[in-house]
């Protein structure tokens, strides 16, 4: 069975959400057998995902029965959701009960369990052999651009991340993460293969539903994008009394060398473990993870690549960057590097495009112990009378100097730089001029109300640039 | 400018809304845009309007536009102007 769910322990509890439900492994294991078999092999499901029981009952039912979900947010906007099923026509919709009008009326309902329902559309195409499952990409909210995972990808990744992290059956891992993003999967996909008890909440970081919740059930482990932690330093949960709270890890984007540097020192102090990683969806999330008890010495690494996976760089000529301390666009080869894109029905036919290798576009260098550092974007750079400015090293830059909040973006002509602090300006301009010895016609300041981000704190340039378009 | 002019003025920048909109059922709960983001936002900005420092457990049952007035008016901010 998927995950060797059907080899824990039967009576283990196995998973619960804040609705009520509760499932052990054994009751899992029935469960996925029942649901499988309404779950058609090779046909394509538009999964509508809640952090519940109800949603995974569908996503595991699909995994044992060789359908193909695609992961999608329940509150996926009406308009994106009606442009997904004219591009792809999936055969299924699994949504939420009281949402299964929104997909279109007219589907035949198949099967009904834990206020999630199976419709059936009629479409029907068909599907390359390895394809597993599809997920939107998490950095461009509004695109129709899928990643497509192979079979294996997913057990390869909890199986390997679980032997990283040395997940056991004692930890109680909440997860506020959507389960369709691939941090949330993860979280997920791991603890049940290391058959843990994992629980499943729809509450936000912010509302104090979320820590009664996890000091009811004496959550252990808590994995965050860094927008959850700067929620949590908000909160100043340095202050609160979470003894149960044992494991903090990070996925997603990068954090702040300060948050790192916070995050770290809050862990040894207090006995905890912090564990910086880096994921991408295109290697089914995780690629590598730094041991916690090197996190205070080394501030931004990521560590090294996890069981059966390597890490590499290559330079602007493809080659392999062997000496300590170079940059050069961070590489990963692994058995959970996924098959490629999906841009329309017909691409789901395309066989492995990645073929086991993914360039991640990221760049960074790896110190002499062998560990790793992202440094910047390779496309987050601008030629500015052709100087090779890095926006990141800009942002960096400018929170560093002055403490705030900044998003930089641009093309070739121009900078755009965008505060939140508006007393700032003129000093920020000055400042960043000076550093890249550029002159302040080239670059552009606009104060705005807020940084924009998407669900995984990802700043969302694109749109910053088009609300303050002039 | 009073106190509740700031603090509805806030309430319009960050979400964008009519002032008319602004009542006891403009909750946390009942408006979709009020998420993780916009609440961060909103907090940051309340505390800046009036030179404030909100306790986590008030950022926490921060949950719509009228508990957000007595909130504030615990930390000595007076809505009687």
């Amino acid at each position: 069975m998927f995950l060797d769910i059907d080899k824990r322990r039967t009576e283990s509890p196995a998973l619960t959400d804040n609705e009520g439900n509760s499932l052990t492994y054994g009751e899992l294991v029935n469960l996925i057998r029942s649901a499988g078999k309404y779950f058609e092999p090779r046909t394509l499901i538009f999964q509508l995902c809640e952090n519940n029981v109800g949603s995974m009952t569908g996503y595991l039912a699909a995994m044992e029965s060789g359908a193909v979900p695609v992961m999608l947010s329940a509150k996926t906007d009406k308009k994106l959701l009606s442009d997904l099923t004219d591009i792809y026509e999936p055969a299924y919709f699994w949504t939420p009960a009281d949402k299964a009008e929104e997909p279109g009326t007219g589907y035949e309902k198949i099967y009904e369990k834990y206020g999630y329902v199976l419709l059936r559309t009629g479409n029907r195409h068909p599907l390359n052999e390895e394809l597993e499952l599809c997920m939107t990409t998490s950095g461009s909210t509004g695109s129709p651009k899928l990643v497509r995972y192979k079979k294996g990808n997913l057990y390869a990744n909890a199986r390997n991340v679980a032997k990283a992290f040395g997940w056991t059956e004692a930890e109680r891992p909440v997860c506020d993460l959507g389960m369709q993003y691939t941090m949330g999967l993860n979280v997920i996909n791991t603890h049940l293969y290391a058959g843990a008890h994992v629980f499943l909440t729809s509450y936000n970081l912010f509302s104090g539903d979320f820590w009664d919740y996890i000091r009811k059930n004496k959550c252990t482990n808590f994995t965050g994008v860094p927008f959850s932690y700067d929620i949590m330093a908000r909160l100043h949960f340095e202050r609160m009394d979470l003894p149960f709270l044992t494991t903090l890890s990070q996925g997603g984007g990068k954090l702040t060398d300060a948050r790192f540097i916070q995050l770290a020192e809050y862990a040894a102090k207090n006995g905890k473990s912090f564990f910086a990683d880096s994921a991408t969806t295109e290697t089914s999330a995780r690629m590598a993870c730094l041991p916690p008890e090197l996190a205070v010495k080394k501030t931004g690494s990521i560590g090294r690549a996890i069981p059966e996976g390597e890490l590499f760089l290559v330079d602007d000529e493809g080659n392999r960057i062997t000496e300590p301390d170079t940059e050069g666009e961070l590489c990963y080869k692994g058995p959970n590097v996924t098959m490629g894109y999906a841009l329309c029905k017909e691409d789901l036919l395309k066989g492995d495009e990645f073929k086991g290798e993914y360039h991640t576009g990221d760049l960074a260098r790896f110190d002499a112990d062998g560990d790793y550092y992202i440094t910047g974007r390779r496309s987050r750079f601008l030629k500015l009378l052709s100087y090779r400015v890095s926006l990141d090293r800009c942002e960096q830059l400018i929170s560093q100097e002055f403490g705030i909040e900044c998003a930089c973006s641009g093309n070739d002509n121009r900078m755009n730089i965008y505060l939140t602090d508006k007393d700032k300006k003129d000093e920020v301009l000055s400042f960043i001029s000076k550093k890249t010895g550029l002159y302040e016609r080239l670059f552009k300041i606009y104060n705005v109300p807020r940084i924009i981000r998407n669900d995984s704190g990802k700043i969302m340039y694109s749109r910053m640039d088009a609300e303050n378009a002039d | 400018m009073s106190n509740i002019e700031k603090y509805n003025n806030v309430f319009k920048d960050v979400f964008r809304v009519d002032e008319n909109e602004l009542n006891e059922n403009y909750n946390f709960k009942d408006v979709d845009s009020w998420d993780s983001l916009i609440h961060l936002t909103l907090i940051s900005e309340l505390e800046a309007a009036f030179d404030v420092m909100f306790e986590t457990e008030d950022i926490l049952h921060f949950g719509g536009y009228l508990n957000g007035i007595e909130i504030l008016k615990s930390y000595g901010i007076s809505f009687d102007d």
